[in-house]
């Protein structure tokens, strides 16, 4: 099995407050389908989630193991298989250019210079990104820099690509972009997302709700899950002043985020 | 985010003499500079200096666009700097001391512009090879210079926001509305790129208890 969760919680320490803050209760699963997504609330922890599947969370108790390498003592194995893709590109995207931010991704990997940057023209051939190699990060659009920073991911090769809302900066173009590409890719994929549409492309769809997983099971039934949790807390449901009420959302309108 | 191209040239591709010579050339240049800054007693030599090293950035081909870009963020500062020495020292003095910071900063921009970030890591990490008997890390040395570089435009990019930001509040005069936000923004900068570089097994600790648990 690819990933396993045995009880992981984590917890974090607050100031002024005795309890540590629970941001994820103790959950078991294991994650083997190609199409995983995680929906939910902000802050309903949805990234605490997927974070722990890379190692940038460590579970305060539980174990997480990737490929039977435990995200704690085998850090380094795990991130060499497990990618991950940040919202925002321009908080992962750490070099100026494309092309130096993948070579940088292959720093490890690669020791020969100019194989690494061989290797790197590939990683942005693959995704039509080589024209756009030496351009200022800042001077692409959202969609190309989001691409720019799965290239960079992707380009050391790892099984399982973890996406931590890859969408929520994107138009409506360039989020077709993103779900085209990332139907496209051999790896296993796990993603959190806002886009109910994307989560329907997906095989297995996990409900997360204030740190616990409360639905896992198909798309459909996993949003419309998260549908009737919105509805039945308001205050969770933002509402512009003349906007209908959570009552009316849960009448059904699909399109409707 | 403003600021991303201030003060340390991007590399501009280019087949120039300058972009061919070799990287410890061109490492040798900017210690040079570095150590004639405090050497040069004259500020007609300093303005000799700044007008060969000029010269060369626009040889390479990186433009005079470029060269402004790199060099008008410190300007506010060494006016600052220019009046206060002029007033102590004179004004030969005052000359040649912001000639010489001038000189530095075109020496940096010329490595920075004609100069690829992966060669600039590689050329570091070959530095800081004999120094890995002692512990040291090559890469992650590196792999430091290479978020120095990106992060010092980003913080003069933060501190422009945060600036017109305040302006238009009224706040333009309250140091607290200034200097804070930058702060936590750079903070939360240095803990994105930490996560950043984390994910993608770069520069981390070989120990796993250097890592925080249960931190997002």
């Amino acid at each position: 099995m690819s990933i396993v969760l045995d009880r992981a919680a984590v917890r974090v320490a607050v100031d002024g407050r005795t309890e540590p803050k629970t941001l994820l209760e103790p959950v078991s699963l294991g994650l083997t389908e190609r199409r995983i997504g995680v929906i939910g609330a902000n802050g309903s922890g949805k990234s605490t989630l997927l974070r722990m599947l890379n190692g940038l969370v460590t579970p305060s108790s539980g174990t997480v193991a990737v490929f039977g390498s435990d995200t704690v003592r085998d850090v380094r194995a795990v991130r060499r298989r497990v990618g991950f893709v940040f919202t925002d590109p321009l908080a992962q995207l750490v070099m100026p250019t494309g092309r130096e931010d993948v070579a940088l991704s292959l720093r490890r990997s690669v020791r020969n210079p100019q194989e690494r940057r061989a290797q790197a023209e590939a990683a942005l051939d693959r995704f039509g990104l080589l024209g756009l190699a030496d351009q200022s990060i800042y001077e692409l659009s959202g969609g190309e820099r989001q691409l720019m920073a799965l290239a960079a991911v992707l380009a050391v090769k790892p099984d399982i690509l973890v996406l931590d809302e890859p969408s929520t900066l994107l138009d409506l173009r360039n989020r077709e972009l993103l779900r085209r590409t990332l139907a496209g890719l051999d790896q296993q994929i796990i993603l959190s997302t806002h886009d109910l549409d994307l989560a329907q492309d997906l095989d297995r769809v996990l409900v997360v709700d204030a740190g616990r997983i409360v639905f896992d099971g198909v798309p459909a039934a996993a949003v419309e899950h998260y549908r009737m949790l919105c509805a039945a807390d308001p205050a969770a449901v933002p509402r512009a002043a003349g906007a209908p009420d959570a009552g009316d959302w849960a009448a059904g309108d699909s399109a409707r985020p | 985010m403003r600021g991303h191209g201030l003060l340390l040239a991007n590399y501009v591709p280019g087949e120039s003499p300058v972009h061919r010579a070799p990287l410890w050339l061109k490492f040798l240049l900017v210690l040079a500079c570095g150590m004639a800054s405090f050497l040069v007693a004259d500020w007609a030599a300093a303005a000799a200096g700044l007008g060969v090293l000029c010269g060369v950035y626009l040889f390479s081909g990186a433009g005079v666009r470029r060269l402004v870009r790199a060099v008008r963020p410190v300007l506010p500062v060494l006016a600052v700097i220019g009046l206060y020495q002029w007033w102590q020292l004179g004004g030969p003095a005052a000359a040649r001391i912001v000639l010489n910071v001038l000189v530095c900063v075109v020496a940096a921009s010329i490595l920075t512009a004609t100069t690829p970030v992966q060669a600039l890591l590689d050329g570091v990490a070959s530095l800081a090879r004999p120094f890995r008997r002692f512990g040291a890390d090559p890469e992650r040395f590196a792999l430091t210079i290479a978020i120095m570089l990106r992060s010092i435009p980003f913080i003069a990019g933060a501190y422009a926001d945060v600036r017109d930001s305040a302006r238009a509040r009224g706040l333009e005069r309250n140091p607290r509305a200034l200097v804070l936000p930058v702060f936590i923004t750079t903070v939360a900068f240095a803990r994105q790129t930490g996560d950043a570089l984390a994910a993608r097994g770069l520069g981390e600790a070989d120990d796993p208890d250097d890592r925080t648990t249960g931190t997002t």
